[in-house]
């Protein structure tokens, strides 16, 4: 057994943090909540390769696995990047056979947006706002279309959320439903991905001001009930980075141990960031409540994350289907 | 990134199997998350033969080195072993604080002829070790301990009392913590020895612990002679010792990911017996429970997969180690509450059809308390790993027969500041 990074990810991750640091930040989330774009934005992402991490080289993609692309997704979600790698890892799933669009959607000429439910009026989507191709289930079939976006004032502008309804649409494989699955899968892996990255950067920035601030001439970092919490905050990123490795590793070689690992991490990744997000502000006291701080572009990402591709009581209960059906006890 | 075994892993894994078969008629076999209790005689003798006929097959000590008795494994074997144990419903080991914490400590600080007179006895459990570490003023705060041992002759003698020593009531020897300088900051005037618990003017009074079992104790010492080839360490280096000791404790109570209490597996397969028992709305309830409990003990396990993969690759066994009991004992309370309930009426008692639960359920908050509470733990990890500002430590540096000025209206010395298990994997990590 071996579970830890190779040199490669342990480099492509070094890689991407150096790019996210001088192309997204939490200053660029609190603008796009004034209606700038998203950064870095689709072009940006594509000109790195990002949007093709999991794209087959024929394609123009790196034709690199789930893990590889996880590790650059918790550096993007460490400064709220968007559009999400999400999109990119579950599009490149359902697109597998269709090289034309993959080849699109590693470029990044297109901009994809995967629905989840009907496609007479989508659920909120991630990154819908943007998009200018649509994948969708419509009757057990992937469907691919273009189509109207409407959309509420954002809690998190970087998730570019939006309901759509299809106004035109074509089949691209019948019979999609295991298909769909498995890209919702991955999607939940690289979305605890990117809450893993936003959780453990919001718990550095605690960690940095609980150094930092004095209150009654000692720093607050030595009072307990700061510190604890942001242990328990960390003790969480730490719990959770294991399970989001975990699941991505078996989206790449243990596909019939995607599903439960995928809701474990999706599950978990929506506890761990909320905790880490609230803790942050709470640690900073008044500061951490005004719209200049950077605390509130993490809280808002963890309210909006905990509620996308299933929220934590759906993952639980597929957690427990599972283990009920012997996941655990084979 | 890889967990499935190597060819190498896998054979061994078969050749453990294959002798556990092999054996099975000759150990305990036991479903219950706890560790081997040692309650009653019969179940001593047991337990003593069980780890005895595995020490033989040579499952114990798979990863110490050879001159120890050990079989030079890697700790990838020391894993699989664990887990065939696991599967093969064989408890915890009953010198389980002698293989995790008293060898150890031997190992770094003995003499050669300490190694030769105990280790071998000890992976067989022809001896029993216990830790004798605690006492009643001085717990979180281990440093501040008030057992003496004086110079005399060719020895020492010890006077002091020792509380909550788990195994005492069957152990042969312990690991004995004590003071020899008072006149010393609190950590500079310990010395350790090994103590033989058969030796006169050694009394071990079982105590009753809160679910009615009886594995620990109170040790007091009168006059008990202890000779300085029993010494582990130099005078005065008794807390560098100790911490070898806890930091291997961190590591086996909890630290490598194995699921305390009631393994999630249990859980699984008695929520696959009652679940589909319950109305719709309590199984939606217990279904959200036993999907919390099982993300819990899946994120403590794969943690203990990774700390486990570091130390493999030459890491020591750092202060996370304390995260992961941390988790551990919170996933432990989550499994054994949803068995508990699971329970129907029998969950009131300590007993009924299945009362592993109810049983566990009661050694829960004992976790949280053994081996560093997981406020000191919190502490441990807050200023070790994260490198926050550490708690105020009035008496550090005074020495330890100097008592602190009384603040107003106590009349007495301060209650001394914690530090020693806070301090304990920080001096080495
Ligand atoms: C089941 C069990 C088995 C044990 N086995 C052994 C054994 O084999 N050998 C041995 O030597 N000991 C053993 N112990 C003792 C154990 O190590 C101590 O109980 C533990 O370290 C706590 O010490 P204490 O009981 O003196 O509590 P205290 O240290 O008095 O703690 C009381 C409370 O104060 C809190 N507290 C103390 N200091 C701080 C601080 N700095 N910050 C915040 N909170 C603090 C604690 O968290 C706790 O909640 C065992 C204990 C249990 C429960």
């Amino acid at each position: 057994m071996n579970f830890d990074l190779d040199t490669d990810q342990r480099d492509a991750a070094a890689g991407a943090k150096d790019f996210f640091a001088g192309q997204a930040s939490p200053a660029d989330a609190r603008r796009a909540l004034d209606g700038s774009p998203v950064a870095p934005g689709r072009a940006a992402l594509a000109e790195v390769g990002f949007l093709g991490i999991t794209v087959p080289e024929s394609a123009g993609g790196a034709g690199a696995g789930v893990l590889d692309l996880a590790v650059v997704a918790e550096q993007a979600g460490a400064v709220l990047a968007g559009p999400s790698l999400v999109t990119a890892a579950r599009a490149a799933v359902l697109l597998a056979d269709h090289p034309d669009l993959l080849a699109a959607l590693a470029d990044g000429s297109r901009g994809f947006a995967v629905l989840d439910g009907p496609v007479g009026g989508s659920a909120p989507s991630l990154d819908a706002r943007d998009a200018d191709t649509f994948l969708a289930l419509d009757g057990g079939a992937l469907v691919v279309g273009e189509g109207e976006v409407t959309s509420g004032a954002p809690i998190d502008a970087t998730r570019g959320l939006g309901s759509v309804r299809l106004t035109s649409s074509r089949v691209l494989v019948e019979d999609a439903g295991a298909l769909w699955a498995r890209a919702r899968q991955v999607g939940a892996v690289v979305l605890a991905a990117e809450d893993l990255g936003a959780a453990g950067r919001a718990v550095q920035m605690g960690v940095d001001y609980a150094q930092m601030r004095t209150a009654f001439g000692r720093k607050i970092g030595s009072y307990q009930a700061v510190k604890h919490s942001l242990v328990d905050a960390w003790v969480g990123v730490e719990q959770l980075r294991s399970l989001v490795w975990w699941a991505a590793w078996a989206a790449d070689a243990a596909p019939g141990e995607l599903p439960l690992a995928a809701s474990a991490a999706k599950a978990f990744a929506a506890e761990t960031l909320e905790r880490a997000a609230e803790t942050v502000i709470q640690v900073h006291g008044g500061v951490g409540f005004t719209w200049e701080h950077d605390a509130h572009l993490y809280w808002r990402r963890a309210k909006v994350d905990r509620l996308l591709l299933g929220d934590e009581a759906e993952h639980l209960d597929a957690v427990a289907a599972l283990v009920l059906d012997g996941a655990l006890t084979r | 990134m890889d967990f499935e075994d190597t060819p190498e892993e896998a054979e061994y894994r078969a050749h453990v199997r294959a002798l556990l078969e092999e054996h099975s008629a000759e150990l305990v076999h036991m479903d219950t998350g706890e560790e081997g209790a040692a309650e009653g005689p019969e179940q001593e003798l047991a337990l003593r033969r069980t780890q005895r006929v595995l020490a033989e097959a040579g499952l114990v000590g798979v990863a110490w080195a050879r001159e120890h008795g050990g079989r030079a494994g890697t700790l990838a074997q020391q894993s699989i072993v664990h887990q065939e144990l696991a599967r093969a419903r064989v408890p915890g080991l009953i010198n389980h604080i002698g293989l995790g914490m008293c060898a150890p400590t031997v190992i770094a600080h003995g003499t050669p002829a300490q190694h030769e007179k105990y280790l071998q006895r000890l992976l067989r459990a022809d001896d029993v070790w216990c830790q004798l570490f605690s006492e009643p003023a001085s717990g979180s705060d281990l440093a501040a301990l008030r057992t003496t041992a004086v110079r005399e002759g060719d020895g020492w003698v010890v006077n002091g009392q020792k509380v909550w020593t788990t195994l005492a009531h069957v152990a042969d020897f312990g690991i004995l913590l004590t003071r020899t300088d008072p006149a010393k900051p609190k950590h500079a005037g310990l010395t350790m020895f090994v103590v033989d618990m058969h030796a006169p003017g050694v009394e071990v009074r079982p105590l009753k612990q809160m679910g009615g079992q009886s594995n620990f104790n109170e040790v007091f010492f009168t006059d008990v002679h202890i000779p300085d080839t029993e010494r582990l360490g130099e005078p005065g280096e008794g807390w560098r010792v100790a911490l070898t000791t806890l930091l291997n404790e961190r590591v086996a109570v909890g630290g490598g990911g194995t699921d305390l209490g009631l393994s999630v597996e249990s859980l699984a397969r008695l929520a696959a017996e009652r679940v589909p028992g319950l109305s719709p709305e309590r199984q939606v309830l217990a279904r959200q429970a036993l999907g919390r409990a099982a993300v819990a003990a899946l994120a403590n396990r794969y943690t203990g997969y990774r700390r486990y993969t570091a130390i493999s690759q030459g890491g020591l066994p750092g202060p996370e180690a304390s995260a992961g009991k941390l988790a551990g004992t919170a996933s432990a309370k989550l499994i054994a509450d949803l068995g508990v309930r699971l329970q129907g009426d029998d969950a009131v008692f300590l007993s009924g059809a299945d009362d592993r639960w109810q049983r566990t359920m009661a050694t829960l908050p004992g976790l949280a308390i053994a081996g560093g509470t997981d406020e000191v733990l919190r502490n441990i990890v807050g200023e070790r790993v994260l490198g926050l500002p550490p708690e105020p430590r009035e008496d550090k540096h005074r020495p330890f027969n100097e008592k602190a000025a009384a603040g107003p209206g106590t009349g007495r010395a301060a209650e001394p500041a914690n530090t020693a298990r806070t301090d304990a994997p920080g001096a080495m990590a």
